[in-house]
């Protein structure tokens, strides 16, 4: 490489740039039409023939140095391009909002419940809310004056004098699926049956008319009270955390014997207080019988919840009725 | 039902403190549900001699006063017109407690306080502020003998008791009085039990005066007895006391007597004024028509046919169980009366219960099944009381006429079921410690087996299984201990199902739409928005007309909540719900003509981009849901077995061969008007019935090779008549390109002078691709040409140049 082209180089290396000024002196030095690496071309005629190939190399060389430099500086402190930024280059405007997707704190309840089952090894069944009499009733051995059957608690969608044609009724419970389930699988079963269920009540911040329970079916040989309970037990540790105060009561129902409710120790705002959260017990030896299965061989227990009951206790909502009104500024809490 | 605290004692010695009183009664299943203290011991309030009074400077009816309390001399200032100098009055002290409730339920504490700048440190009492009566009309003067500074405590006789108000579950007859409790607990804390006695009971055939005829078998007893000269008054203090505190409002002295009976045994009990029944001849009957009866809280009620009565003779005097007629009601000028102590068949009580709308104690206990030994009994506890109270002579013996009687039944009990079913361990001796208190009489025992005879105060005990509740309840649930091994070896699969709906729920997130749950029933005018009349389930007994029908779409609880949210300054509508839907069909799904369908919703509205600096309002179409449920089948992995097919203008009908999963489409006008909305609405209801069938038709997913050659892309446009739509022509598309197609898209449509009025030119752009080979477009060129002649023989296409 000649001599004068191995000095402009360095020249190039060493041209000292710290502001958009001084870059532009540097374009001007070398890189335009009148710097020195054109005016250096410019020597090219006088160059001896042989000597052209080599000479044409160093220059393009030269050239390619002069160029990368200036492009690097550029980069560094070329001021012209932030002139040209718009008021739209602000990252700071706001973002449009993406749509967000959201289960109903309902369901998000519920699947906490499913999550507590499935690791106790429970499957899911389920049934129609529009149920026969004896599903929702006979077969769950409730006498023919039970309170339940009473037109103030159920919503009837047939009524029959004949015999052969059953009433059909909005299901007032789960329970109605054990008795399919028991129907159509032999023990051991282990289920729970999630659902609609209706009561034909006045609304109020309290109590609506329809609502979802989750009922738990276990049937096997020889399940006990023993087994109930650690079941129960386990459930709230898992759904209210493990150092939950708990207490099991006699409770009635008519599909078990005996019947127990449970309750959780539950402290809100500096108060506490018990809360019922489930009932349960053995299923009724009754029960056992108008499902086809032998009480004398097998025992089970069977359980049945309030997911709204749940729902709103943890949360501290204070109106069943904002469940179904499904505006956007509740659901959006429950991301 | 209130308990009285005082009163249990007197049935059992308990030793222990509210708070285990009340956990014990609820861990053996009588539920406490509230405690609440009555009347007050007046804790502070002492005797103070008034030493002079002065008018209040600035207050004209009050009197500033000093008074001595024995240990102070304190100022306070009084209102009371006859407070004077030289009285002795009581004095709530600063930090006492009066039983005054204030508005947010907790009773007054007196403070130092300044009245109109007068400080005053306590209040001189009337008699009400005490508690003691109903005197407001000034302080009450005492005694001017007592002692200043004696608790007032000590001056009057405080009564003061603890109520606990207990929920009966509706197999426990037996406890709806304080001896059955006390029964329950003494058979819980093994405390013995102290039963109340009477005279001598004879019963009797016939009585002088008075007959009792049953004409029903819906009355199995009737027990009568006949006082006569009896004096009607103020019950005495300890009766008026006892039932004030578990809220019964003291009437005279017969009708309390009756009333303490129920509370304390369970038996209710009517007294008719004798003189008032003309024939004095007592029949139990129903009768055939309707009956018009005024009961004694003055009301005429419309009783149905076959509603039993108390008649004299052939006149209705009671409702039987239920409730007495004003005619026959024991008044100020009765000197004579008859005691009714009756049993009568639950279910005949309920009924007529329900019918009237009508639930008094009575009932109450009687629609529970009480104890149908009691009556003889029961009557001749309330004539002891009445005799000791009210005077008067009693009839010798009871009338007693039992043409049904229930007799006692024997239950035997095994170990091994009792400790198959709680789990436990328990021999005989044990069990039988166990249910020790509960007066089952023991018959016989064996190692293995305990045989009892069941009173009749317990008819809910009944089987085995309904003994060994009883022996887990006294034992307490709590105790049994934990089962040593594990209970869950092996986990049961879900079901097919169950994932599926969950997976749908999954998608409706991942879709960006916010889940809600709208209601099952709704008004006949909002389902007929949906379907036709025939088509509507209905219930028979509706809380009211807005929601009589069962939901026959997920689309009306949609459009319901759109609106809701609308006004209330929501923008952007993005909706699913997963829930039944009903309708009568001959296709039905349980139960026969009805088919019940889990269906999911998805529903768009209003802006799904607002006004932003980045772009401009854009409002959701038909194709932000057409490409949400297209995406929908894709998740599924079905999206390419389904075919589309146009319904009419604004819908598009999704089915997999005949089975059809829903449809999407445009909201029409008519309907937004009727829910109220200005924008558009669009909604996609699939059956997830049918979404299973066709994915259980599904074969099992499998993995395809990632292509290993380019995709060939090929783009025509054809000119066609308006009325040409494009899915027809991508069907035909479809069907003629052959298996190298792998996608088609349509990326312009134009309508315009150069093309022809009447004409519209849609160009397509097709992606070719082949596993073995790159494509060229020599590969492409016939299959264009193929489907330009289709084309063109179906709907007159030309291609556009």
């Amino acid at each position: 490489m000649p001599d004068d082209i191995k000095a402009l180089l360095q020249e190039i290396a060493d041209f000292s740039v710290t502001n958009a000024t001084e870059l532009e002196n540097f374009r001007l030095e070398f890189i335009s039409k009148n710097g020195k690496v054109q005016s250096m071309f410019k020597k090219m005629g006088s160059i001896p023939k042989e000597e052209k190939a080599a000479f044409g190399k160093s220059m393009n060389d030269l050239k390619n140095a002069a160029q990368s430099r200036f492009e690097i500086l550029k980069a560094q402190f070329d001021t012209s391009s932030a002139s040209t930024k718009t008021a739209l280059d602000d990252i700071t405007l706001s973002a449009p909002t993406l749509p967000i997707g959201s289960l109903h704190p309902l369901t998000q309840t519920l699947e906490e419940m499913k999550k507590i089952f499935y690791r106790l090894g429970f499957t899911i069944s389920d049934g129609p809310e529009i149920e026969d009499d004896f599903h929702n009733f006979t077969a769950l051995n409730f006498p023919p004056n039970h309170p339940a059957r009473d037109e103030q608690d159920t919503f009837f969608v047939r009524k029959s004098d004949d015999p052969a044609v059953g009433d059909l009724v909005l299901r007032t419970h789960t329970s109605p699926v054990q008795i399919r389930l028991m129907e159509k699988q032999k023990p051991p079963i282990r289920a729970i049956m999630p659902g609609r269920v209706y009561r034909n009540e006045a609304v109020s911040a309290k109590s609506y008319f329809l609502f979802h329970q989750v009922e738990a079916l276990y049937i096997d040989k020889n399940v006990s009270v023993a087994d109930l309970k650690e079941t129960l037990i386990t459930f709230a540790k898992l759904m209210f955390g493990n150092d939950v105060k708990y207490r099991l009561r006699p409770g009635f129902f008519p599909f078990t014997e005996p019947s127990l409710e449970m309750d959780i120790w539950w402290e809100a705002n500096g108060k506490g207080r018990w809360l019922e959260i489930l009932g349960s017990g053995m299923v009724d030896p009754n029960v056992l019988i108008a499902s086809g299965v032998d009480p004398e061989e097998y025992t089970g227990f069977a359980w049945g919840m309030g997911v709204e009951r749940i729902a709103i206790v943890r949360h501290e909502i204070d109106d069943i009725r904002t469940f179904y009104e499904n505006d956007i500024r509740f659901l959006e809490q429950f991301n | 039902m209130n308990l009285s605290h005082n009163w249990l004692q007197e049935y059992i010695d308990l030793d222990l403190s509210i708070e285990d009183l009340t956990e014990k009664l609820t861990l053996i299943g009588l539920e406490v549900e509230e405690v609440e203290e009555y009347g007050s011991k007046l804790d502070g309030v002492i005797v103070g001699k008034v030493l002079e009074t002065k008018q209040h400077p600035n207050a004209d009816r009050l009197k500033v006063c000093q008074v001595d309390l024995g240990t102070e001399t304190v100022q306070i200032v009084c209102g009371a017109d006859n407070v004077a100098a030289g009285q002795k009055v009581p004095v709530a002290t600063v930090g006492s407690t009066l039983p005054i409730k204030l508005d947010d339920g907790s009773l007054l504490t007196l403070r130092k306080a300044k009245l109109r700048g007068e400080e005053s440190h306590g209040m001189i009492c009337a008699a009400d502020e005490l508690g003691l009566g109903s005197d407001h009309s000034g302080i009450l003067v005492l005694d001017e003998n007592l002692e200043v500074g004696t608790l007032i405590s000590q001056v009057f006789d405080m009564y003061q008791d603890t109520i606990i108000e207990i929920a009966i579950t509706p197999n426990r007859p037996d406890a709806t009085c304080h001896l059955g409790v006390a029964r329950d607990l003494s058979a819980a804390l093994n405390i013995p039990l102290k039963k109340p006695t009477i005279s001598k009971i004879s019963s009797i055939d016939k009585a002088e005066g008075y007959s009792i005829s049953i004409e029903s078998e819906n009355c199995h007893r009737y027990v009568g007895k006949l006082i006569k000269n009896i004096k009607i008054d103020e019950s005495p203090e300890w009766l008026q006391n006892k039932l004030k505190a578990i809220g019964l409002r003291p009437v005279n002295n017969i009708v309390d007597i009756t009333n303490y009976v129920m509370y304390e045994l369970g038996q209710p009990l009517h007294a008719f004024d004798f003189d008032n029944l003309k024939t004095a001849n007592i029949t139990v009957k129903e009768f055939d028509t309707e009956v018009e009866f005024e009961t004694l809280d003055h009301l005429k009620r419309k009783c149905a046919p076959g509603t039993l009565f108390i008649c004299d003779g052939e006149t209705p005097v009671a409702i039987a169980g239920i409730m007495g007629g004003l005619h026959s009601e024991v008044s100020d000028n009765t000197t004579n009366i008859l005691l009714e102590s009756a049993y009568f068949d639950p279910g005949t009580i309920r009924r007529t219960a329900k019918l009237q709308t009508l639930q008094t104690d009575a009932s109450y206990r009687f629609e529970r099944g009480i104890d149908p030994n009691m009556q003889a009994f029961a009557a001749q506890r309330a004539a002891d009381l009445i005799l000791e109270i009210c005077g008067g002579e009693a009839q010798d013996g009871v009338l007693d006429v039992h043409p049904i009687k229930t007799d006692s039944h024997t239950l035997t009990l095994r170990m091994s079921y009792l400790n198959r079913l709680l789990g436990t361990s328990f021999d005989v001796a044990q069990t039988i410690q166990i249910l020790d208190g509960l007066e089952l009489k023991l018959t016989s025992q064996t190692e293995e087996t305990v045989t009892y005879e069941i009173p009749t105060f317990r008819p809910d005990l009944e089987r085995e299984v309904d003994l060994i509740e009883e022996v887990g309840r006294l034992y307490d649930y709590n105790k049994i201990e934990s089962p040593n091994h594990g209970i869950y070896v092996s986990t049961e699969p879900l079901t097919e199902w169950e994932i599926l709906v969950s997976h749908i729920r999954e998608i409706g997130v991942q879709l960006a739409c916010r889940e809600i749950y709208t209601n099952s029933l709704i008004s006949e005018k909002e389902a007929l928005n949906f379907v036709s009349k025939e088509q509507v389930i209905e219930t028979l007994n509706p809380l009211n007309k807005d929601m009589s029908m069962m939901r026959p779409t997920l689309a009306h609880g949609f459009l319901k909540a759109a609106s809701y949210n609308f006004n209330r300054s929501a923008d952007d509508i993005r909706f699913f719900e997963v829930g039944n839907v009903f309708e009568l069909n001959e296709q039905f799904s349980y139960h026969e003509g009805i088919k019940e369908e889990t269906h999911v919703l998805f529903g768009l509205s209003g802006l799904k981009q607002i006004e932003h600096w980045s772009s401009k309002p854009v409002a959701y179409s038909i194709f932000d849901l057409k490409a949400l449920a297209e995406t929908f089948f894709t998740k599924l992995g079905i999206l390419n077995s389904v075919q589309v097919e146009l319904i009419d203008e604004t819908t598009l009908q999704y089915s997999f061969k005949k089975i059809v999963l829903g449809s999407i489409s445009q909201v029409s006008n008519s309907l937004k008007k009727v829910y109220d909305l200005d924008q558009d609405a669009f909604v996609a209801e699939f059956s997830i019935n049918a979404i299973q069938k066709v994915q259980a038709k599904r074969p099992a997913f499998k993995f395809t090779p990632v292509p290993k050659f380019p995709v060939f892309e090929f783009d025509f446009a054809v000119v066609v008549s308006q009325d040409v739509d494009a899915g027809s022509l991508m069907k035909v598309i479809k069907s003629k390109a052959g298996n190298t197609l792998k996608n088609i898209d349509i990326f312009d449509v134009y309508e315009g002078e150069s093309i022809g009025e009447g004409s519209k030119s849609i160009a397509f752009r097709l992606n070719f691709i082949d596993s073995n080979k790159t494509l060229n477009v020599k590969d492409v060129e016939p299959i264009i040409q193929r489907v330009l002649k289709t084309l063109e023989k179906q709907f007159s296409a030309k291609l556009r140049s």
